[in-house]
């Protein structure tokens, strides 16, 4: 059953190797697709544009977020030992899209308030659905997923508050947003991301090994050595501040942090050490593509990313389910 | 078996390949260099040398108070919003829109211009490829990150926010100013001015009739406070029943409608808001067949064809005035 070391790292490589390419080729993919035609051979000047003031930051950015979104999911499911736990379902991207639109309404000017307020509001959110669905024999499944419905309903209907309180032609456009829309992203929004995701990645995968002996349950981690408290608020607000800068930056795309782990848990097995960085590139990989169907389909129009990833992810989760 | 001697081969084919991958991992280079090549992706450009245009340009100030630097002619222009297309056309300018929303259905060479999507989420890419000179944005479509990346392209955009006639008269006025068409602007307005009068002095003598304007049939969706349709009903010779309620489109309960009792109905005509809703059965207008159905259009666009929806309120409201 266990894996030594050796055989990890020839799996890991050679399953990363294949994640690396595919992501080059999704980037490169998403690059050549747009609703302007680009001569890729000769750029004018606005296709210059075009190319690497829009399009270029745009995609890195969904790269960043999938990336941020996948990791936080894959460390939750772990964690919880809950195969449905995802920011979206947990109500955390919803807590941080409340941050975010606070933010919005109360310090307006400043940008880097969104996702520190984003963030405090996905570790909030985090915090309340943990309270809930800890009782003294433990957390079962559906307790969590009931906690998660419950907050995330509880978050929409103030988001819906707002949103129909403010009737500003400005807030209109958060409607949109709120079904995930990487359009609106800025470049400190991606580095910002960027970084959230690099250390997020590191962290996490320092925490791998206690992830995997946490999956055996707390009481058997514990008897392993692992520090069951400090494990969990490193991964809680981790998990708490990739989400919410990626919320800051593109709204809540549901479904990646769900889908995404599931899919290299099934291609190379449970093992964290694996699972949390591979998770992030997958994830990128997954939100790029997501993307170019949302950015091309109905182009000049565009279809909400969050929409592509739901419409994506639920039927494959269930198709996922249903062969287990 | 031949499962493991498969393995094996595979191993081999993969092998150098292996050494790269395993030697980068193990040092976790693979992952500072994803990182190094995320953000060199993200820096690189061709910096093009700006060349300083030193053609001639002026300025003109927009509803936020924003001083827009123009060029002495403008030649080419995309409009956001349907009522600024229908302006540019009116004051003789709509051969110079090059791109408009998905939303500009009029006049119908409005159709032939090319789509750039709808006002809230226009397509940056594509108005970007178009060049144009100025971008015509109605802060119903003006978003903040938008108008943040239009500006680092360095591409004038000019805002506008029509709320009464007065404002339309003024935005048509603008518009001209920015098509060097002034001339063509006066005579609009002019001709709107004098239509308008016409219709004021046929409503003065005739008794204000309280009006519902309804905008959808099952959301009781109106027009309040902050609507120009509120003053075009004064002007028509009505009082709208709904003029002191907040924001400029509310939605009221049925409850409230229920009470309303108006004398005369308008529906703003649309698929979903052919009939009056079932509250008011027993108000004044039903009874009396008092319920007249205008073109959504006429209603909804701050442009030069509002003055053709006064004068079909008018006629609904005081039809004697017209004999």
């Amino acid at each position: 059953m266990k894996i030594q070391g050796a055989q990890l790292k020839v799996k890991g490589s050679r399953f990363g190797v294949g994640l690396l390419i595919l992501l080059v080729a999704a980037l490169l993919v998403a690059v050549l697709l747009g609703s302007e035609k680009l001569s890729f051979f000769e750029l004018t000047d606005e296709q210059n544009a075009i190319l690497f003031d829009i399009r270029l930051p745009r995609i890195l950015l969904g790269a960043t977020v999938g990336a941020s979104l996948a990791l936080a999911g894959a460390s939750l499911q772990s964690l919880l030992r809950n195969p449905l736990a995802e920011p979206y379902l947990l109500g955390v991207s919803n807590g941080a899209a409340l941050g975010t639109m606070l933010a919005f309404i109360f310090f307006a000017q400043s940008e880097f308030a969104r996702p520190m307020m984003a963030f405090a509001g996905a570790g909030l959110a985090t915090f309340a659905v943990y309270q809930m669905a800890k009782s003294r024999t433990g957390m079962n499944v559906e307790r969590l997923v009931l906690s998660g419905v419950i907050v995330t309903t509880f978050l929409s209907s103030i988001l819906v508050l707002l949103t129909s309180l403010l009737d500003s032609t400005k807030l209109r456009s958060f409607t949109f947003w709120l079904l995930g829309d990487l359009s609106q992203g800025t470049k400190n929004g991606f580095y910002l991301t960027l970084i959230i995701a690099a250390v997020g990645t590191i962290v996490l995968s320092s925490q791998a090994r206690a992830l995997n002996l946490m999956m055996l349950g707390e009481r058997d981690a514990f008897d392993f050595g692992v520090e069951v408290g400090k494990t969990r608020l490193i991964v809680f607000t981790t998990a708490a501040a990739l989400v919410g800068t990626s919320v800051a930056a593109s709204g809540s795309v549901g479904y990646v942090g769900l889908i995404v782990p599931h899919l290299v848990r099934l291609s190379i097995g449970s093992d964290n050490r694996l699972v949390v960085p591979f998770s992030a590139l997958a994830g990128a990989i997954f939100v790029v593509l997501a993307d170019t169907v949302a950015r091309v389909t109905i182009a000049p129009r565009e279809l909400p990313v969050g929409a592509i990833t739901a419409l994506v992810g639920a039927p494959l989760f269930i198709y996922l389910l249903k062969r287990n | 078996m031949s499962k493991i001697k498969l393995q094996k081969s595979n191993c081999i084919f993969f092998a150098p390949l292996h050494f790269c991958a395993n030697k980068l991992v193990s040092q976790n280079f693979a992952f500072v260099w994803i990182l190094f090549c995320l953000v060199l992706l993200a820096n690189c450009k061709n910096e093009t040398v700006n060349q300083s245009k030193f053609a001639p340009t002026r300025e003109i100030t927009d509803d936020l108070g924003r001083r827009v630097r123009l060029p002495e002619r403008v030649t080419s222009a995309v409009s956001l919003a349907p009522n600024l297309t229908e302006i540019t056309f009116a004051v003789g300018a709509g051969e110079r829109l090059v791109g408009v929303t998905s939303f500009c259905d009029y006049p119908e060479e409005a159709k032939r211009i090319r789509r750039i999507g709808d006002t809230l989420t226009p397509n940056i890419e594509n108005i970007i490829a178009l060049k144009p000179q100025i971008v015509l944005v109605s802060t119903a479509s003006q978003m903040e990150n938008f108008t943040r990346t239009i500006d680092a392209q360095n591409i004038a955009y000019f805002v506008t926010n029509p709320n009464s006639l007065d404002d339309i008269y003024k935005t048509i006025y603008q518009i001209g100013e920015i098509f060097g068409t002034s001339d063509k602007a006066y005579q609009v307005v002019a001709e709107l001015k004098k239509r308008v009068a016409d219709v004021e002095a046929r409503t003065a003598s005739a008794a204000d009739v309280k009006v519902f304007v309804q905008i959808d049939k099952n959301s009781l969706y109106t027009v309040g406070k902050e609507s120009f349709m509120t003053d075009l009903i004064a002007r028509a010779g009505g009082e709208s029943l709904t003029k002191d309620v907040a924001t400029a489109y509310p939605k009221i309960s049925k409850e409230t409608a229920l009470a309303l009792n108006p004398e005369r109905i308008i529906l703003s005509e649309s698929d979903n808001n052919l009939e009056p809703n079932e509250v008011f059965a027993n108000s004044p207008a039903m009874k009396k067949n008092k319920v007249f159905r205008i073109e959504a259009d006429l209603l909804s666009r701050p442009g030069p064809r509002i003055v053709d929806g006064l004068e079909r309120l008018a006629r609904a409201l005081h039809p004697e005035s017209f004999e």
